[in-house]
Parts: structure tokens; sequence; C-alpha cells
């Protein structure tokens, strides 16, 4: 399998010692095409540091990253042609419509107008934004934006798609169909990496499971061989158990049943 | 459906579908915005109007052409710092610039977009400006020149504030430069009655040589551009830009 993105050594500290935070703390992560990795961590474990140094909006203190064979800290211009990204935040879009915005980006990112227009009617069906598609994006749920958002993404995927936190807002039917969306983004090759809170969507849609703590990592599996190597019931009692049963840890175990 | 090899759209291409883009999003408050700028630069030539009664000629013509420069300035180093601002406070210009989008090409769409904004204040500040103080236009050519280089110097250093300083830092930033152009800048009246410090540090920054580009192609008869406020604004306005391109391209 070619491997698309490489991270290796990853160091970032933000602020000076002793007062700073050590984001990322020698982080290694490897994601081959046709993979989606699941990156999870409680809130401030260093996940969207290690992404916005992918996506070269961070420089690292150390370390290297290489995205489909391009050094992605040296040539950040040159590597985010290779990453389409879902951001955390919200994509401005106040005033497009769902299908414009979708149209857009995909042409930003070099689509000709009538790949773009195929492209973007499949996902707006399969993502069932139909009745959403031609409205204003102030006058839609923010599930539907969030979904609209993901489309963005996923309208000329690189040969890494980011999602970070890709279901957050998003009802429970239509988290399923993005799921299969990003199984499909896959299957045609992109590299995945999806950043995420919830467990069960981790379980449900990866490959692998990276799970991240104080900027570490501190297991890269399989869910199935890390459920097995615990001898644990589940994902989540494996995650709870790796960053331990502290305030991080029931913080993000109430926002998963959240 | 396959994946897309990435290769990005030209950049003339990318600079019409970000100004698309740019422009559906602001088009809620497009009219509004437009209708601020008319009323900021008609009403900077009344209220010195009132302020000032009936100006002898020469004090008439730096009222009439000043509310132009006031309305290209404002734009640039006030609702540009803002609106730059929040979209750094909601996320949405990080995402941005996760597009393969060169950062000349972004900042162009923008300034653009800023520029157009601006200019109906700006012409009607000017009719408004030559009716009420009775004063005789004579356009030069270069005013579209003139008028272009103000908004993208303004801009530019707006932006640049916007992307280098903490997002409530540069609102109050730009708030405070309100009262500095509109009162303390040799806009609409001339530098020598401003007191010598400030006479002198104006001679620096970037508002006077703007105001007398202004006003050399409005009233180009009158008026001739100062060789020392043209190297000033060419040295702000490359200056301007590499900042905010360089401000674009930072990295955390």
């Amino acid at each position: 399998m070619d491997e698309v993105l490489v991270i290796e050594g990853l160091r970032k500290r933000y602020g000076a010692p002793p007062k700073g935070v050590q984001a990322n703390d020698g982080v290694d992560l490897r994601i081959g095409a046709g993979q989606v990795v699941g990156l999870l961590g409680h809130n401030g474990a260093g996940k969207t540091t290690l992404v916005n140094q992918v996506v070269g909006l961070a420089l690292p203190d150390e370390g290297r990253i290489t995205l489909a064979g391009v050094d992605a800290v040296a040539r950040p211009d040159e590597a985010r042609r290779l990453a389409s990204v879902q951001a955390q935040a919200n994509v401005p879009i106040t005033g497009l419509t769902a299908r414009r915005a979708i149209d857009l980006v995909g042409r930003l990112r070099g689509g000709s107008r009538a790949d773009v227009r195929r492209r973007t009617d499949h996902l707006l069906d399969a993502l069932d934004l139909g009745p959403w598609a031609d409205v204003t994006a102030q006058k839609v749920s923010g599930g539907v934006a969030r979904l609209a958002a993901f489309a963005m993404a996923a309208v000329a995927p690189g040969a890494l798609v980011v999602l970070d936190e890709p279901t957050n807002d998003v009802d429970p039917v239509r988290r399923r169909l993005l799921w299969a969306e990003i199984r499909r983004i896959a299957d045609e090759g992109a590299a995945v990496l999806l950043v995420t809170h919830n467990v069960r969507e981790a379980e449900t849609v990866v490959d692998r499971v990276t799970i991240l703590d104080h900027g570490r990592v501190l297991a890269d599996e399989t869910p199935g061989d890390l459920v097995a190597w615990h001898g644990a019931d589940s994902l989540e009692d494996v995650y709870i158990e790796l960053v331990g049963s502290g305030e991080h840890a029931r913080d993000a175990a109430e926002e998963d049943v959240a | 459906m396959s994946t897309l090899a990435i290769h990005p759209a030209p950049a003339a291409r990318q600079l019409g579908l970000l100004l698309q883009w740019q422009f559906r999003r602001m088009s809620q408050f497009l009219p509004l915005l437009v209708v601020v700028q008319i009323l900021l630069a008609v009403t900077t030539v009344l209220g010195y109007g009132l302020l000032v009664g009936t100006p002898p000629p020469e004090q008439a013509l730096y009222l009439a052409t000043g509310a132009s420069t006031v309305t290209l300035v404002m734009v640039g180093l006030v609702m540009t710092p803002q609106m730059v601002a929040q979209a750094r406070t909601e996320g949405s210009l990080d995402w941005m610039r996760t597009l393969p989008v060169p950062r000349p090409v972004f900042l162009g769409a923008d300034l653009a977009l800023w520029t157009l904004i601006a200019l109906p204040g700006m012409v009607l500040g000017v009719v408004a400006g030559a009716a009420k103080f009775h004063v005789h236009l004579s356009l030069s050519p270069w005013l579209p020149v003139a008028a272009i280089v103000v908004s993208l110097t303004a801009a530019c250093v707006g932006y640049a504030i916007a992307c280098l300083l903490p997002p409530q830092v540069a609102q109050l930033v730009s708030q405070v430069l309100v009262f500095v152009v509109l009162l303390f800048s040799p806009v609409s009246f001339p530098a020598s009655r401003l007191p010598g410090w400030l006479e002198h540090a104006h001679q620096w920054l970037p508002v006077q040589p703007m105001a007398d580009a202004m006003r050399a192609t409005l009233v180009s008869d009158r008026f001739t551009m100062p060789l020392r406020s043209t190297l000033v604004l060419a040295a702000w306005c490359v200056a301007s830009l590499v900042a905010a391109t360089w401000s674009l391209r930072k990295r955390a």
C-alpha cells in the first residue's frame, strides 16, 4: 500500500516552559492510500495542532511531515494541493447555497465545471441534502451546514482528506450516510484522517485508531486489535483505560453520549 | 467517481471564483455596506461644513476632496481589519487558508471587493463636496490609479493589522484609527494646522500621501502630487502588500 501521509517525530510547543503547552510530543503517524485513520483524543490532546501542521497552518518545532512524497513542512503550498480539509470551525458559506459552495470549492481545486457538477450532484444525493441544496446557508441547520462542509472537502478530494469532527450536529441517519461517503472516498484511493471525539464513529468507519493524549500517541492499531489486546468490551472502554479515568476522560465520554 | 488529481485552477480563474465567493457571502450586507460608506463620505463633507461655516477657497478644496480619501481609508483601515478579525475568530479564515490558492490571489480577491465597496462612497463624497463648497473639479486621468493605490495600501495595512494582532486588539486598533484619520490626519485640512511633531510624523505615515494623491487627481489644476508623497505612498503600498501576503503565509 502506498503511504500518503508520513509523520515522524513531530513536536510542537506553544509558549516557553514552564508555562507553555507541549501540544505534540514526538508524534509518529502513517496513513496509506485507501485507509481511514481515526485520530481520537480528549480536548487539548493535540489533535487540531497535528492537523494544522499537516495542512500548513502551523510550523512544527521538530519532525517531518511527508504528503504524497512532498515535504509538507518545507513546501506548504504544494502540500495544500494534495490535501482537502474539513475544518472543525464553520466554513464561511453565509450567503451561498450548499450547491454553490461545493461547486466553487471543486472548481477552485481544479475540477472542470462538468465534472464538479456531477460530483456535487452525487454528494448532495448521497448525503440526502436535496431539500437544502439550493437554500442559503444561513437558513439551514448546523447539521446541514456541517454536511455541506464535508461535501466541500469531498468534491475534489486530494491524496489526503482531513476531516475534523465531520459529524458534529449531524443527525444519526445522515451520519451513517456521511460515514458511507468517507468509506467511498477511501475506496477511491484517498487517505483519510478522521479527527473525532466520537468513539462509536471511530469504531464504525476507521481502519485504524490513533489515540493521542498530552501530545503523545498512546495507541495506533485497528479497533478490533485494540479491544482484543486490552480484553475490553468496546473501544470506548479501551479509550478510557488508556487516557485514564480522570477529568479528561469523563469529558470525552460525556461528549460521546451527547 | 474517481479521485481528482489536484491541479488547481489557473490564478486568474481562481481570482474570479474567489471574487464570486466573497460577493455571494456578502450579498446580504453589501447594499448596507455601500450605503454606510456613502453616508460616511457625504456626512463627512456636510459635518465639516457645519463646523467651518463658509470656508475660504483653499480650505473648501481640502474639504471637498477629503471625503473621498476618508472613504477609501476607512474601508481599508477600519472595515477590513474588523471583517478579517471576525473571520479569524470564527476560524473561517484558517479554512480559507487551507485552499490551494496562492496568497496574492487570495489577497487580490479581498482587496478588489473592498475597493468596489468603497467606490460609490468615494464618488458621491466628491460630488457632495463639490456641490456643497462650490468647488470646480479638474479630474486627472490618473484618478483611477490613485484611488486603487490608496485603497490597496489602506486595505493591505488593515489586512496585516488583522492577521498579525490578536482579533480583539485588531478591532480596537481599527476603532482608534477612525478618530486618528478623521480628526488628526491632514486629509480635510492642511498639515500645517497640526502640532509640529504630528505634522512631522505624517510625513512618514501613509494617510497624508493618500490625501495628496486624491487631491492631485481630483483638482489637478490646483494641486500636484509632491515627489516625497509619491515615494512615501509607493513605499507603504509595497511594504503593506508584502506584510499582508506574509501575514497570510505565516504559520503559527
